[in-house]
């Protein structure tokens, strides 16, 4: 039995008790060098393909470059990019983007008190609402393109109820329209899955308490259900947040590319206009790292929020 | 049915069921007029969009497998997923079984650097990756890719192997240790298969990452003859808008694994997504 100690995760013999016998020292080094070669592949490549092109980046932000030719610019693309116009509209662009998180926590809000009734094939919806979350964004995107096309079913709708068809995409508002519905159809599912997991920890014998009391549905919706998935609610906001900052290049770049001019532009699709339509990779790595730093801070704050909610 | 409450009145069930359908009408009928209109000519589906095919064709397919060489990228997207996928969980597999059963030196360390890397975001990546793999000569090649999904989804699959090994038996491993089973004997034959709805629930999860990719595979195989699946359908869709229905066909091709898979898998698909919620 000494032998199966190898596996506990701290060796006792460490501090002031007596060193362990020769054989099982060596056996024990064996035993953590085997360990530690598991580990290494793994390591080796988050190392390599995730925390030095983070330290890369960093790098090339403060040089000009077109990937060949480094010349040092030190903070000169950061005030490049700050001191455009341009970086401030697409930011607020992506601002407007924000309208699609309080549609969609409604929308999931719905979803998941319906499914919570667990009512007969409530399992089937469920499955079926979980749909768009295992499709592509560009999927999505091209799919809400089609069905809004010039040419498309709804304009055609729109026409039989005798309107002029709309081109959606040749306007920002109207395209933003169609993006943030895209935004809706792909994410409601996920979110009412969660706030659905946030439902079912409530305890059952506070509704049959309020049952006992009189409280009527809408009554028990009201007064229990939604106070007690506050802090699942704000997570889910937290998360959408994040989302409209870092998961629309999908979308914008199947429906719009950015277009028309820079009107649909978001800040992630910027990134990738800069780097790789006009090789300016040093601008393209500053804007990077300040929508991490800024996605970051932001977490930070919101979970402090969260946090100093919950307390 | 044990947290049901007190009860779904008789009458509330009514308006409960038509919410639900209705939800499910704007899932399902985008989904269905998409499918149906892939197998329309242009003609006929710009005489009627809404209805079914006056006639069923399978044009659309056709041009698409010979003109836009749709096989080809489908093919290039099995490759890169399969070799990703098996790669990435035997690598994902050793990481996790080790730090959650095993004695790593700076095993805490290590977890703190898998997770603080965990939500840094693509486009972050993007612009280094491209060139150190330019510099490798690596861009325009599948391997290059491959290794690139590997990494960015280590992470997470390292962070998901080591919960669903540390929620393994210890009492059963020890057994195995005392008959004399050794590092990778305890591992394949006994860990892994008392882990495998973990296992297959990371499989499942990841397929459906690199499946749906865009970003890494658009910029990182610039070549049209080694495009993945993903990306061809964005560009087919970005050039060729005005004919819906081979813009439509393409969409059916590229959702139809995932569609596939979620109706077979849905209970891996679903915790599995459930549990990389505030990835």
């Amino acid at each position: 039995m000494t032998v199966s100690t190898g596996v506990s995760p701290l060796p006792a013999s460490r501090g002031g008790t007596p060193p362990p016998r020769r054989g099982m020292s060596r056996w024990r080094r064996r035993e953590r060098m085997i360990a530690l070669a598991a580990v290494a592949p793994a390591l080796i490549l988050a190392l390599g393909f995730m925390v030095y092109p983070v330290a890369y980046a960093i790098f090339i932000s403060f040089h000009k470059t077109n990937g060949l030719r480094f010349e040092f610019v030190g903070l000169g693309n950061y005030t490049k990019l700050l001191t455009d116009p341009l970086l401030y509209k697409v930011f607020g662009t992506n601002l407007l983007f924000l309208v699609s998180v309080p549609i969609v926590i409604f929308v999931a809000l719905v979803c998941s008190v319906l499914l919570y009734e667990r009512i007969r094939g409530w399992k089937f919806y469920r499955v079926l609402f979980f749909v768009p979350n295992v499709l592509s964004t560009a999927v999505i995107g091209l799919m809400f393109k089609t069905l809004f096309a010039y040419s498309g079913p709804v304009n055609a709708l729109v026409v039989a109820f005798g309107g002029e068809p709309v081109d959606f995409f040749a306007g920002a508002g109207t395209a933003i329209f169609v993006i943030v519905l895209a935004l809706v159809w792909s994410g409601f599912g996920y979110q009412s899955l969660i706030l659905l997991s946030g439902l079912s920890s409530i305890n059952p014998e506070v509704f049959e308490a309020a049952v006992l009391d009189g409280a009527g549905w809408w009554r028990r919706l009201w007064s229990i259900t939604l106070p007690n998935i506050r802090r699942v609610v704000v997570l889910v906001s937290i998360l959408n947040v994040l989302y409209t900052f870092t998961s629309l290049f999908g979308f914008i770049f199947v429906m719009t590319a950015g277009g028309p001019g820079y009107d649909t532009t978001t800040l992630d699709y910027l990134i990738y206009t800069l780097a790789f339509s006009s090789s300016r990779l040093g601008e393209g790595s500053a804007l990077a790292v300040m929508v991490f730093l800024f996605i970051g801070g932001l977490t930070l704050l919101q979970l402090r929020f969260f946090r100093s909610a919950d307390e | 049915m044990t947290t049901n409450h007190v009860g779904v009145p008789k009458r509330a069930r009514l308006p409960i069921g038509v919410g639900l359908i209705l939800i499910a009408i704007t899932i399902v009928y985008p989904v269905l007029y998409l499918a149906t209109a892939a197998f329309r000519t242009k003609a006929d589906y710009l005489a009627n969009p809404f209805g079914l095919p006056s006639e069923w064709t399978f044009q659309n397919f056709i041009v698409l497998w010979n003109n836009y060489d749709l096989g080809n990228a489908l093919r290039n997207s099995v490759v890169v997923v399969v070799i990703g996928l098996v790669l990435q969980l035997g690598v994902a597999m050793l990481a996790g079984y080790a730090l959650a059963r095993l004695d790593v030196p700076g095993a805490r360390g290590i977890n703190a650097t898998f997770v603080s890397v965990m939500l840094v975001p693509s486009q972050v990546l993007i612009i280094p990756i491209y060139l150190l793999l330019s510099r490798i000569g690596l861009v325009g090649s599948l391997e290059g890719l491959i290794l690139v999904y590997v990494a960015t989804g280590l992470p997470f699959a390292v962070f998901f192997m080591t919960a669903a090994f540390a929620g393994v038996d210890q009492n059963v491993l020890e057994a195995a240790r005392v008959d004399g089973a050794g590092f990778w004997r305890t591992l394949l034959s006994v860990a892994s298969p008392m882990a495998a709805p973990g296992i297959a629930t990371l499989a499942v999860l990841q397929f459906l990452g690199m499946w749906n990719e865009l970003l890494f595979a658009y910029i990182l195989l610039p070549d049209n003859d080694l495009r993945l699946l993903t990306p061809a359908l964005a560009q087919i869709g970005g050039r060729f808008t005005s004919d819906q229905p081979l813009v439509s066909a393409g969409l059916i091709v590229t959702a139809l694994f995932p569609m596939l898979l979620l109706a077979f898998a849905s209970r891996y698909v679903m915790s599995g997504l459930a549990a990389s919620f505030g990835r």
